[in-house]
């Protein structure tokens, strides 16, 4: 009986997920303008993706993407919030102000990096260069282009992070870290020993959370380069959109959501995989 | 109580806005119109001189315009895909027509034609565009060209004449880099496509309308010598560094602004571009100058451009209807009227503009122009933009592969090369649309 409790939530996910799920997946093997019928097309979207040199930059540089998120708002996530756990002064305060760039829209923050930062012409890049300190616009250089457009990102998401450790760290027996601070250990050693011990699991859920979302990220990539200059900052989400809604290959589209999802799929594998472990502990 | 008074205020706010339909549903037939961007003022022009004036003439009828953002195009083909959408059917341009003439969703105005005499009023040209198998499906909305806008007053004052042949075009960039000027004023930061510009000016000004016209056509490659001298010299004014250095940072309206501010010489762009000479150009105490773009011999070269299309529903519950508006529209008092307030856009497609009177605000330079392409069209002597005759995905790489040409990822031989295959596909497909023989 209490089976049925699930349901509501089916029905939802059958209508909204499963269904435009499997018709990604058929489609990933026929041909389609988006527009009239389908043909099958047996394996033809696949082989052609494989031969398409910019799948495997995009490809690449979803990998680039997964690293540095995998990194670097970690890292700044998990110094603020345990600063905000020594200096309990003002950290209300910290939070929101960490927490702010997470509320604003994304294209508010894109148009505001690309218009008021990084332009040459209205940003402070071209204050500076007007007081003899020219730094280009990361956007417009290949090699630095996804990392121009990853910054914003970062800007946007760590302080997300920060407020998910910061909670998690307060749920850290207090009693340790009294024990630790009583026993004369720094910063590095109750980080080391005692607080990322205390919230492994979240941080465990954060990353994993963090490769199945860098694998998804669009929106930053398309309103601020669409995947360029010259394809150098193309994603496999913006490779897709560009097929299905400009080059009217629904197909391969598909078929390139399909390889994105395989990621996806591996890191909900393992994380299905831990919560399951954890439920049993 | 007050619950019930909550539940049928908000039953009442649910059903507004259905009120349109049941209020007329006796005696007028709704036509429903979905339009992509515009401006708040052109939506008041569109509303005043569209809506409102269509249906004090029409009184059996009830248009609504739907203003539905840069997204039309995606909502459209969705909607069209499950038999809904407007019962007038703006397009993104010809390559999308045959897509959906194809898939039957659009219905052949060739009666339409006959009746209210289409044929004799618009361009021959424009008629062909929209044919699908022998089928009219389409008429342009607008259609616009690329030229070379330059700063008048900055001409006159360094004794520089507008020039007509690339050699000429060349020296006066180099002068004006000599002079600290940036040559080209060109930008593509909210607008990438706009690499497009520069390579359709390419290929018509360098390679020749006749090349262009047999490659569209499959006569010739596009691995062509011409095609490929044609790129490299585009790349080479990339070396150059005419087009500045900040080319992807610029927005269009930014660049623009640089000519009339005199920070940069000239602007290859097209007549979209006139709704900018307002804002930047007076202000300056800069007169603008627009010629067709210099080419190989001298004759300037007009690449025609069909910005987007207007077609009736297939499964429209009102098609004839929707034909009215289509008719209203394409007649000398809409046009005057239209572009009077609003340039660029609505350039509609009629054979004889003799009759269309333009307001006294509205730039001679703009008429002038207009008039100009309409003849170059009426002689068969005009390019080809490549949004308008290539098909969807051979335009898309093109896009992107010309950044790899001017960022030394690629060369323009291999460019062409991808290029070519791509179109190929996308030919064999049957996805090229029509493409009328030349003059």
């Amino acid at each position: 009986m209490h089976r049925l409790y699930i349901v509501p939530t089916m029905i939802i996910n059958v209508v909204i997920v499963l269904v435009p799920a499997l018709l990604t997946a058929a489609l990933a093997f026929c041909n389609w303008d988006g527009i009239s019928a389908p043909t099958f097309a047996g394996l033809d979207n696949f082989r052609a993706l494989a031969a398409d040199r910019v799948f495997w930059s995009a490809l690449g540089n979803n990998m680039v993407w997964t690293l540095v998120f995998l990194t670097v708002p970690i890292l700044m996530g998990l110094a603020a919030a345990s600063m905000l756990l020594i200096v309990r002064r003002g950290s209300n305060f910290f939070q929101i102000v960490y927490f702010l760039p997470v509320v604003i829209a994304t294209a508010i923050t894109a148009r505001v990096w690309q218009g008021m930062i990084y332009s040459p012409v209205t940003g402070i890049f071209g204050i500076l260069k007007k007081y003899g300190m020219p730094i280009p616009n990361p956007l417009t250089q290949p090699p630095l282009a996804l990392f121009g457009v990853a910054t914003v990102d970062l800007w946007h998401w760590w302080g997300f992070l920060c407020v998910i450790f910061f909670a998690a760290l307060r749920q850290v027996p207090q009693e340790q870290i009294e024990a630790a601070r009583l026993e004369g250990a720094t910063y590095f050693q109750m980080m080391r020993y005692v607080l990322l011990p205390g919230i492994r699991p979240t941080i465990t859920l954060m990353m994993i959370m963090t490769v199945i979302w860098s694998f998804l990220a669009f929106d930053f990539v398309y309103i601020m380069t669409q995947g360029g200059p010259a394809f150098s900052s193309e994603l496999l989400s913006t490779l897709a959109y560009r097929k299905a809604f400009y080059d009217l290959n629904v197909g391969q589209a598909a078929a390139a959501a399909l390889v994105i999802s395989l990621f996806g799929l591996v890191g909900t594998f393992f994380y299905v995989r831990i919560q399951t472990r954890e439920g049993e502990q | 109580m007050q619950r019930r008074t909550i539940l049928k205020a908000g039953l009442g706010l649910a059903s507004l806005p259905l009120l349109p339909r049941f209020a007329f549903a006796a005696d007028q037939k709704p036509v429903t119109f979905w339009y992509e961007s515009a401006s708040p003022e052109n939506q008041d022009n569109l509303k005043n001189l569209l809506v409102d004036a269509f249906n004090a003439a029409h009184p059996e009828e009830l248009l609504s315009i739907d203003f539905r953002g840069s997204d039309l195009d995606k909502q459209l083909r969705v909607a069209m895909l499950s038999s809904t959408g407007p019962d007038v059917v703006f397009t993104a341009g010809p390559s999308y027509v045959a897509a959906m003439a194809q898939a039957g969703q659009l219905l052949p105005l060739d009666d339409y034609a006959k009746k209210y005499g289409w044929n004799e009023r618009l361009l021959p040209l424009f008629l062909d565009l929209g044919r699908y198998e022998g089928k009219l499906y389409a008429l342009a909305k607008t259609y616009e060209t690329l030229g070379l806008f330059y700063n008048k007053t900055l001409f006159a004052k360094n004794n520089w004449k507008a020039p007509t042949t690339i050699a000429e075009l060349e020296a006066l960039a180099d002068e004006m880099k000599g002079k600290g000027m940036v040559p080209f004023g060109a930008g593509n930061a909210d607008w990438r496509p706009a690499n497009e510009w520069h390579v359709s000016i390419a290929i018509n000004s360098v390679a020749g309308p006749e090349n262009v016209h047999k490659a569209l056509t499959g006569a010739i490659q596009w691995t062509d010598p011409a095609f490929v001298a044609a790129i490299d010299k585009l790349a080479e004014w990339w070396d150059k560094s005419y087009f500045g250095e900040n080319y992807f940072s610029l927005t269009l309206e930014q660049s623009f602004a640089q000519i009339a501010t005199g920070q940069a010489g000239m602007a290859p762009t097209g007549t979209w571009s006139f709704t900018n000479v307002k804002p930047y150009f007076p202000d300056n105490n800069a007169e603008p100058g627009f010629v067709g773009f210099p080419s190989v011999s001298g004759d300037p070269i007009f690449p025609l451009g069909i910005g987007s299309t207007l077609s009736v529903n297939a499964k429209s519950e009102n098609p004839d209807g929707a034909a009215a508006v289509l008719d209203y529209m394409f007649q000398d008092d809409f046009y005057s009227k239209m572009n009077s307030v609003w340039q660029g856009e609505w350039n509609l497609p009629l054979a004889d503009l003799s009759k269309v009177k333009l307001s006294d605000n509205v730039l001679p330079l703009y008429t002038e122009a207009m008039k100009e392409l309409s003849a170059s069209v009426g002689a068969g002597k005009y390019g080809y933009t490549t949004w308008t005759f290539l098909p969807p995905a051979t335009d898309t790489y093109l896009v992107s592969g010309m950044e790899e040409v001017w960022l030394k990822k690629t060369s323009s031989a291999d460019f062409l090369k991808k290029l070519d295959e791509t179109f190929k596909q996308e030919k064999d497909a049957g996805k090229v649309p029509a493409i009328p023989p030349r003059a």
